[in-house]
């Protein structure tokens, strides 16, 4: 892994003590029935000096910003032709030079505001958030990095902004792992969650499928075939070391961390059937779940580790199953078509997201833990599959092949906002949206 | 009259010395004759070994020989020589023969040996029970792996894009398995024969359509 991958925004510090409190008030409640999106400006950060070729870092800078506030789906941005200040080359600094009333008579209710600095490779950024309507600071941040931290620092300020308008931090500096056939082998590879940034986790020249973040987000385990049968690896991508940790006959498959990162469900066919095992992290096998003649597949924790949803054909069809976490307590969730597979809990235990077969396409689905509630959350759109939760539930990630080839796709979690994220060639399959990241 | 005498000694002495001397020379010119043929035989009997062991050597060895026996000697060499290149020839075309026969048989058995391996056995969606086809496919491949006890084979499953590739790997295990067992059942020694599920990942066609789909879902046979 590239060392720039996980830079060094040396601190970040808060800039000024706000005395707004903005933790405390909730101004957005993304629950409610009644919530609606709130009109935001978003300003071109000053530079303050130094080399900014053709204006590309204020533009990436106001790139960022707009992409992650639009698909956070919280906010209304508003059009900078509308601004009655110039949108380029306005001040930033001194909260008293705002004058919240140009925004207000145009319906902005929030402003964001900065500048930047990129002198002998050092890149500095001031970013603050008003409230426009009570006319008052919010929150500010002063990142430091280089060139290629851009990104990442806008991204960080973005969770920041979600955290003071609706008491929960943003997820977008995450990332997500795939694998793509693009290399000509299957590969797992890893992006950060709008598109950007491309690291090849594995060089297999194989085929490598299933790629399960750690809890810690420190590994990657996964199924690959280097050495000729479907076996089971984990990657530590922050020291770049690799462990093959089961190699049984036959299947090695369908990996799922334990919520503590210290054990690991997967299915394995070692005594003749696809059956769901628990392993621990090094592959010591340690207990098996499922005992009946079909084949049972998929494992996904329940956020507090007691249950397990599962995929299993022993009615038949592959259906979406639940059971304790000692295989007890079978039950089926899915009745409503003849293929449901790839089930994956969310993080707050709500909802199991999956994918399901109607009308000839595969589309993507929620329900809750019991089957109930069944939401249909893609149509139309050709075969939408392999479902994986953001980190706080509020988005999957997932892939469609609307567009011919199978790419990955981002949503929010009631299905809108779908928009394909970065352009790779080949196919890409098995998204798994990663944890938060330190 | 002593004068007279004297003159007769004389010539009676010239005539004696000069018998003598003839005498000694035709000694001498007998004894050079002698080592003469000796060398030539000894020089004979080398090239004669010279040509047992070395042939390629013929040529050079000959040169500086002039004698009649030598040239003869060379003959013989060169005959036994052509001799021996006819039988060579001889050899090499029953050689040739045999391989062609060898080679046609190694074709058929070939062209079997691929057909064992490309005849797939084809599986419905989500299936992997044995269709009637699919027996009798597998019936054929039974009798050949019965004539040839020392293969062993390989049975890989396959499945179409359609549906998890998770659990498609899970169906390709069924797939070769059903397959394996047909074997087995049929009399195949199961030490022979060894599963691998591929799912979804390895089409044979990378359309997106039911006659790509078909293809797909699969069991592939290989020998090791």
């Amino acid at each position: 892994m590239k060392k720039t991958g996980y830079i060094f925004i040396i601190f970040i510090c808060l800039l000024f003590f706000s005395p707004a409190l903005s933790h405390t008030k909730t101004y957005i409640d993304i629950d409610s029935p009644s919530f609606r999106r709130f009109p935001i400006a978003i300003t071109y950060f000053k530079n303050l000096g130094g080399k900014d070729n053709k204006g590309d870092m204020s533009k990436e800078i106001f790139e960022v910003l707009t992409q992650d506030l639009e698909v956070s789906g919280l906010f209304t941005i508003m059009d900078t032709s509308l601004f009655i200040e110039s949108p380029v080359n306005s001040e930033s600094g001194n909260d008293n030079k705002i004058n919240f009333g140009d925004w207000s008579i145009i319906g902005v209710e929030a402003l964001v505001k900065g500048s930047f600095r990129f002198d002998n490779g050092n890149l500095e950024i001031e970013a603050k958030l008003y409230d426009v309507f009570h006319g008052r600071f919010l929150v500010g941040k002063r990142y430091v990095g280089e060139r290629q931290d851009l990104r990442k620092m806008i991204h960080r300020f973005c969770n920041e902004i979600l955290l003071s308008f609706t008491g929960e931090k943003g997820v977008f500096d995450t990332k997500i792992a795939f694998v793509s056939d693009e290399s000509g082998y299957k590969e797992i590879y890893v992006i950060d969650f709008d598109g950007h940034n491309m690291i090849k986790i594995t060089n297999h020249k194989s085929i490598a499928l299933s790629p399960a973040w750690s809890p810690d987000g420190k590994m990657i385990a996964f199924t690959s075939y280097k050495n000729g049968n479907p076996d089971l690896y984990v990657k530590d991508i922050i020291v770049n070391k690799e462990d093959r940790i089961s190699h049984y006959e036959g299947l090695n498959i369908a990996p799922a961390w334990f919520p503590d990162g210290r054990k690991l469900a997967v299915t394995l066919s070692l005594e003749g059937n696809p059956e769901i095992y628990v392993l621990d992290k090094d592959g010591k096998r340690l207990k098996r779940l499922t005992n009946d003649w079909g084949i049972d597949v998929s494992p996904t924790w329940s956020p507090d580790g007691k249950e397990i949803a599962f995929v299993s054909d022993r009615s038949g069809n592959p259906d979406i199953y639940v059971m304790n976490s000692q295989g007890e307590d079978v039950k089926r969730l899915t009745f409503q078509t003849k293929y449901s597979a790839s089930p994956k809990w969310s993080p707050k235990g709500d909802k199991i997201a999956f994918s399901s077969l109607a009308e000839g396409h595969f589309d993507i689905y929620t329900m809750n833990p019991d089957g109930t509630d069944v939401r249909r959350l893609t149509s139309n759109s050709g075969d939408n599959e392999y479902p994986s939760w953001s980190p706080n539930g509020r988005f999957l990630t997932f892939t469609s092949a609307r567009g011919g080839n199978k790419r990955i796709y981002i949503m929010r979690a009631d299905g809108s906002g779908q928009r394909q994220i970065g352009a790779f060639k080949g196919n890409q399959l098995n998204p798994c949206w990663s944890p938060r990241l330190q | 009259m002593v004068k007279r005498l004297s003159v007769y000694l004389l010539v009676f002495g010239l005539i004696v010395s000069f018998s003598l001397f003839l005498n000694a020379c035709s000694k001498k010119a007998l004894r050079e004759g002698i080592e003469k043929k000796e060398e030539a035989a000894k020089a004979e009997e080398k090239v004669k070994e010279e040509l047992k062991g070395e042939p390629k050597e013929e040529t050079k060895v000959s040169q500086p020989l002039k004698s009649e026996e030598t040239d003869k000697a060379a003959t013989e060499a060169q005959l036994r020589e052509e001799e021996l290149k006819k039988q060579r020839e001889r050899e090499e075309a029953a050689r040739k023969e045999e391989a062609a026969i060898k080679e046609d048989a190694a074709k058929r058995e070939a062209a079997v040996r691929e057909e064992f391996e490309n005849t797939d056995i084809h599986f419905d969606f989500d299936k992997f029970s044995l269709t009637n086809q699919a027996r009798e496919i597998l019936a054929k491949k039974v009798s050949w792996l019965q004539g040839h006890t020392d293969l062993k084979i390989k049975i890989e499953g396959h499945c179409d894009e359609r549906g998890s590739n998770e659990y498609n790997m899970a169906l390709g295990e069924r797939r070769s398995n059903s397959a394996m067992q047909y074997l087995v059942t049929a009399g195949v020694e199961a030490a022979r024969v060894s599963t691998i599920s591929y799912g979804e990942e390895k089409p044979l066609d990378p359309g997106h359509d039911e006659d790509a789909w078909a293809k797909n879902r699969r069991a592939h046979f290989k020998i090791e």
